[in-house]
């Protein structure tokens, strides 16, 4: 019963994670708001799509053949990582900047191509992992009906929901608990660190499709050190795509991934700190 | 995709004659057609029979075999859940997240060049594990 509980808990956690970081970060703005209704479409666009996955998982639909399912892992995971990174990016650009924007009277300008990504990274985080808790619940389930303990397995899957609900609560609790500031550069940060194990994961499923070389597979081992079979080398490949046998190639990208990110976070935190100088000056001048 | 290859050549003749074209999209522009090129050969090797090997989810929460030795090199992986549950077959070192519904079977093509033991297990029930022991390459 918890082993189910704790499968639910850890497969919803990752698309609340983001859900909910995306959440905080609209609330706290007046333009942001308008974003929360793509938020919730997301969502259930999302559910909609871990359903049609969970079908073909469950070999009652076959929409996707097996090289299908792994071109459209591979997809969903770069889409993700690069719409997650979109984000922060523009965050950064106008999240200190908006409220300033608006009280000038100057109109803030959000095209509806950055709601759109919003909508579809969400539907990518609940969809990909989504996808797995309907196969697992479902199955257990069913599973459970022959034993007649079938509706104990519903409260534990209903159980492990929560936990992710509270868990995403807890999220919020924290962006009110300290600064924004601070709850804004913690959760930029946790999510590059999400965007860069999606970017591992889709190039896994490259080179597993033989599309990307390895050059050299693997540069080292340190399986001896930290093993991705459980345990903290497990949440680290999860949360940060930790890898105990990576391929050069893969190496070489999640590299460059961490040197683009730095850059384009530089290049956007510019122009804030430019305005935040300006509307200093002033007020200090008025 | 054939079409697109070819869309894609005829970019790449059109972008020689125009001297404008810029740097960037002409590479993007390579990108496509080795894009084009990696997938035919990526549906060659599919095609071409690989070493194939199976693993089994037996309804007693086991793997059959759990302990399977390949060579080096490239071979498919059929997965077949013979259990009335739902598995993951997973493995980071195999590059391997596979999702499984009760009876279901499906396969994955793995690439591993270097010998050695690698595990594996089933992320639903995580006490299930196995080894795949890759041997040198034949």
């Amino acid at each position: 019963m918890e082993q189910v509980a704790f499968i639910v808990w850890r497969e919803s956690v990752e698309a609340l994670l983001v859900v909910g970081i995306l959440y905080a970060w609209l609330r706290a703005s007046p333009a942001g708001r308008k974003g929360l209704p793509w938020l919730w479409g997301g969502v259930l666009a999302g559910l909609g799509l871990a359903v049609l996955l969970a079908l073909v998982l469950l070999g009652i639909s076959s929409w996707l053949s097996d090289q299908g399912q792994e071109w459209f892992q591979a997809i969903m995971a770069l889409v993700a990582c690069g719409l997650v990174v979109q984000m922060v990016v523009w965050m950064k650009r106008h999240g200190r900047g908006l409220k300033q924007e608006l009280e000038q009277g100057a109109r803030a300008q959000i095209g509806d191509s950055n709601w759109w990504g919003l909508l579809v990274l969400v539907m990518i985080a609940v969809a990909r992992e989504g996808s797995e808790t309907v196969v697992f619940l479902y199955g257990t389930i069913a599973a459970g009906e022959a034993t007649g303990s079938m509706w104990y397995l519903a409260l534990a899957g209903v159980l492990g929901f929560l936990a992710a609900l509270a868990t995403f609560w807890v999220l919020q609790l924290g962006g009110k608990l300290i600064t924004w500031r601070r709850f804004f550069r913690i959760t930029e940060i946790l999510l590059l660190l999400l965007a860069s194990s999606l970017l591992v994961s889709g190039l896994d499923h490259l080179i597993a499709l033989q599309v990307l070389p390895t050059l050299m597979d693997p540069v080292w081992d340190s399986s001896w050190l930290l093993g991705t079979g459980g345990g903290i080398g497990k949440v680290l490949a999860d949360f940060a795509g930790y890898r105990e046998y990576p391929a050069l190639s893969q190496l070489i990208i999640w590299l460059a991934y961490w040197v683009a990110v730095w850059c384009l976070l530089r290049r956007a935190g510019r122009p804030a700190q430019r305005a935040a100088r300006v509307a200093q000056a002033a007020r200090s001048g008025s | 995709m054939l079409a697109r290859a070819r869309r894609a050549v005829i970019d790449i003749a059109g972008a020689a004659r125009s001297r404008r074209a810029s740097t960037l999209a002409r590479v993007s522009r390579r990108l496509a057609l080795a894009l084009c090129l990696a997938l035919g050969c990526a549906a060659a090797a599919v095609a071409a029979g690989l070493p194939t090997f199976t693993i089994t989810f037996k309804p007693d929460g086991t793997f059959d075999p759990a302990r399977l030795e390949v060579p080096a090199g490239r071979f498919k992986l059929i997965l077949v859940n013979a259990s009335k549950v739902p598995v993951e077959f997973e493995s980071l070192p195999l590059r391997v997240e596979k999702v499984l519904g009760p009876g279901v079977t499906s396969f994955v093509v793995i690439t591993l060049s270097r010998p050695g033991e690698y595990p594996f297990f089933d992320d639903f029930h995580q006490n299930v594990k196995g080894t795949l022991v890759v041997g040198p390459a034949k």
